[in-house]
C-alpha cells in the first residue's frame, strides 16, 4: 500500500480537528465574554533514512484571541463590561483565582456577589457580600455600593480588576489563569456598568475557514481514493500475471 | 488555500466596519452636538510576482509588472466637523456654537474634555454643569436668587439681582479650538479628548477670530444627513453581497478541483 495514504489521512484528520475548533467558536458566537480560540497547523516531517518526502500536518490550538467583543447595553445594574484588556477576578471551583470577561453578576441567596455560574466574584478583600434588601450598583472603577430603602448609600467593596500583560492560559472550566499565580489589581482599570460584552468570534472569518477546511477535506478524500485505486490496479496486475 | 477567498473575506470585514459606523451615525442622529463619522479604507500590500521595470533582456525592460493585491482594510475614522442646524429650545442655559470651537469641560479626575453639546444646567451650588454633572470651564457660579440669566454671543454671562436694575457680569465663557479637530479622541458622553494628533488647544472667547458665536436658547443638533446614510447603507449592503458572491465563486472553483 502506498504510504501516501497515511499522509492524506493525517491531512483529513487535521481538517476534521480544525472544523471542531471552528464549530466550537461558532457555537459560542453569542456567549458573553467569550474569547475565540486560535489555531495553527504545524508540519511534522517523518524522520528516517533518505530524503524527507513525507510531512504530516498537525492541528494545534495556540491560544485565544484577545480583541474586544461588541458591547451590548442591557441596562441591568449588575451587568458589567470591562474596558480595554482588563478582566474580572473570580474564585474558581478549585479555589484558585481565575479571570473572566463574562460580567453578568447576580446576588445569590447568601448575599454573595457571584457570576451566572455561581462562582464568587473577588474584591480587594476576598469575596464580596451584599446585605439583604438593598439595590446594588457598580461604579466604573469597580466599586460596589448599595442603596438601602431609606436612601443611604454605602460601599461594600471593590471588584478586583486585573490587566494582564502577557496572555493567560484558558483552563478546562473556561476561566483564564495566569502562569505566574495571581495578578495584582489594576487601579486604572475601567468598566462599563449596565452593559455586557459579547463574543469576539468573527463569523465571516469562521465561515471562510470552514469553507477552506471542507474543500481541503474533499481533496484529502480524493487522494485516499486515488491511493486505493492505485492499489487495486496493482493487485489486479499481480493476479493476471500469476 | 485560494487567495481570492481571503481577499473577499477582507472585503466583507471592511463593509461590516462601514455598517458599524453608519449604524452609529443613525443611532445618534438626534444627539446634541454629535459629529458623524465614516470609515476610510486602504488597499493592503501587494505581492510582486514580476517586477515592472526589470530587464527582460539586455536592451529591453518590462513595461508593466505582475502584482496581486491582498484585499482591503479600514485605516481611519474620518469625523466630519461641519455645523449642525440650530434648534430653538428657549432654555436660558442651552447654548449653541455657530462656527469653530468647543466648550471646555472639567472631568472628575481633573483632565479637560471638549464638547459641542451646549445643553447646560445649574447644579445645587449654582455652578454651570453638563448633563452628567461635569463642570464647565471657566467655572461660573450663579448666585442663588439671580434672575434673567443671559449669555451674549461673545460669551459674557450676566444676571440681574433683585433690588437693582443694573446687570451684574459674572464672567466670560472661553472656547477652545484645535488645528486638527478630526484627531480628537471621542470618549463617549458627547466628550472629546485632546490627543497628540489634534494639536494643543487654543483658547479664546467666542466671536473673536478663529471662534464662532454663541447663541443662547438654541441647541446644535447632530450633523448626520440621514438620506446620505441610507444611500451609503445600500452601497455597503451591495458591496457585502458582491464580496460574498466572490467567496461563493471561489468555493465552487475549489469544488471543481476536488472533482478531478
Amino acid at each position: 500500500m502506498d504510504r501516501m495514504i497515511y499522509v492524506s489521512m493525517a491531512g483529513a484528520k487535521m481538517n476534521m480537528q480544525r472544523q471542531e475548533v471552528l464549530s466550537h467558536n461558532l457555537a459560542n458566537v453569542s456567549t458573553t465574554g467569550f474569547r475565540a480560540e486560535l489555531q495553527a497547523v504545524r508540519a511534522v516531517p517523518v524522520r528516517g533514512d533518505g530524503a524527507s518526502t513525507r510531512v504530516y500536518a498537525l492541528d494545534t490550538t495556540v491560544g485565544y484571541d484577545d480583541t474586544a467583543g461588541p458591547i451590548n447595553f442591557t441596562g441591568r445594574a449588575l451587568d458589567v463590561a470591562m474596558r480595554g484588556q482588563s478582566m474580572m477576578a473570580v474564585q474558581g471551583l478549585d479555589g484558585t483565582e481565575a479571570y473572566t470577561r463574562a460580567g453578568s453578576l447576580v446576588v445569590d441567596a447568601q448575599g454573595n456577589l457571584v457570576t451566572q455560574s455561581g462562582l464568587p466574584v473577588l474584591g480587594d478583600g476576598g469575596p464580596i457580600t451584599v446585605p439583604p434588601d438593598v439595590t446594588p450598583s457598580i461604579a466604573p472603577d469597580g466599586t460596589v455600593s448599595v442603596r438601602q430603602r431609606d436612601g443611604n448609600v454605602t460601599q461594600v467593596g471593590r471588584l478586583k480588576l486585573v490587566t494582564p500583560e502577557a496572555k493567560l492560559d484558558r483552563g478546562d472550566d473556561g476561566l483564564f489563569r495566569s502562569p505566574v499565580g495571581e495578578l495584582p489589581a489594576d487601579p486604572n482599570a475601567q468598566l462599563q456598568d449596565g452593559a455586557l460584552e459579547g463574543s469576539n468570534v468573527n463569523p465571516i472569518e469562521t465561515m471562510v475557514s470552514m469553507i477552506t477546511a471542507a474543500r481541503q477535506f474533499e481533496t484529502q478524500m480524493k487522494m485516499i481514493k486515488t491511493a486505493e485505486e492505485d492499489e487495486r490496479v496493482a493487485a489486479q496486475l499481480l493476479r493476471n500475471g500469476g | 488555500m485560494m487567495r481570492s477567498l481571503w481577499i473577499s473575506k477582507s472585503g466583507m470585514d471592511a463593509q461590516q466596519t462601514q455598517l458599524d459606523h453608519i449604524s452609529n451615525n443613525l443611532a445618534n442622529s438626534a444627539t446634541t452636538g454629535y459629529k458623524q463619522s465614516h470609515a476610510q479604507f486602504e488597499d493592503l500590500m501587494y505581492q510582486t510576482l514580476r517586477q515592472s521595470g526589470a530587464n527582460s533582456s539586455e536592451q529591453t525592460q518590462l513595461p508593466t509588472g505582475l502584482q496581486t493585491g491582498l484585499g482591503v482594510r479600514a485605516v481611519a475614522t474620518s469625523r466630519e466637523f461641519t455645523q449642525g442646524t440650530l434648534q430653538q429650545t428657549g432654555n436660558s442655559l442651552d447654548l449653541a456654537l455657530q462656527g469653530e470651537g468647543f466648550f471646555q469641560i472639567e472631568l472628575p479626575d481633573g483632565t479637560t474634555a471638549y464638547t459641542r453639546d451646549g445643553s447646560f444646567k445649574l447644579n445645587a451650588d449654582g455652578q454651570i454643569v453638563t448633563n452628567n454633572g461635569y463642570l464647565l470651564q471657566p467655572g461660573i457660579t450663579v448666585p442663588a436668587n439671580a434672575k434673567n440669566l443671559s449669555v451674549g454671543n461673545d460669551g459674557t454671562v450676566t444676571v440681574t439681582m433683585p433690588g437693582s436694575t443694573a446687570l451684574q457680569n459674572l464672567g466670560q465663557l472661553q472656547l477652545a479650538s484645535f488645528i486638527n479637530p478630526a484627531g480628537l479622541d471621542p470618549k463617549g458622553q458627547n466628550l472629546f479628548a485632546e490627543t497628540a494628533a489634534s494639536g494643543t488647544p487654543q483658547t479664546g472667547s467666542p466671536n473673536s477670530e478663529h471662534f464662532g458665536t454663541l447663541s443662547q436658547g438654541f441647541l446644535e443638533s447632530s450633523n448626520v444627513n440621514v438620506v446620505q446614510e441610507l444611500v451609503t447603507m445600500i452601497q455597503t449592503q451591495r458591496a457585502y453581497e458582491l464580496n460574498s458572491k466572490a467567496i461563493q465563486t471561489s468555493d465552487q472553483m475549489l469544488q471543481k478541483l476536488g472533482q478531478l
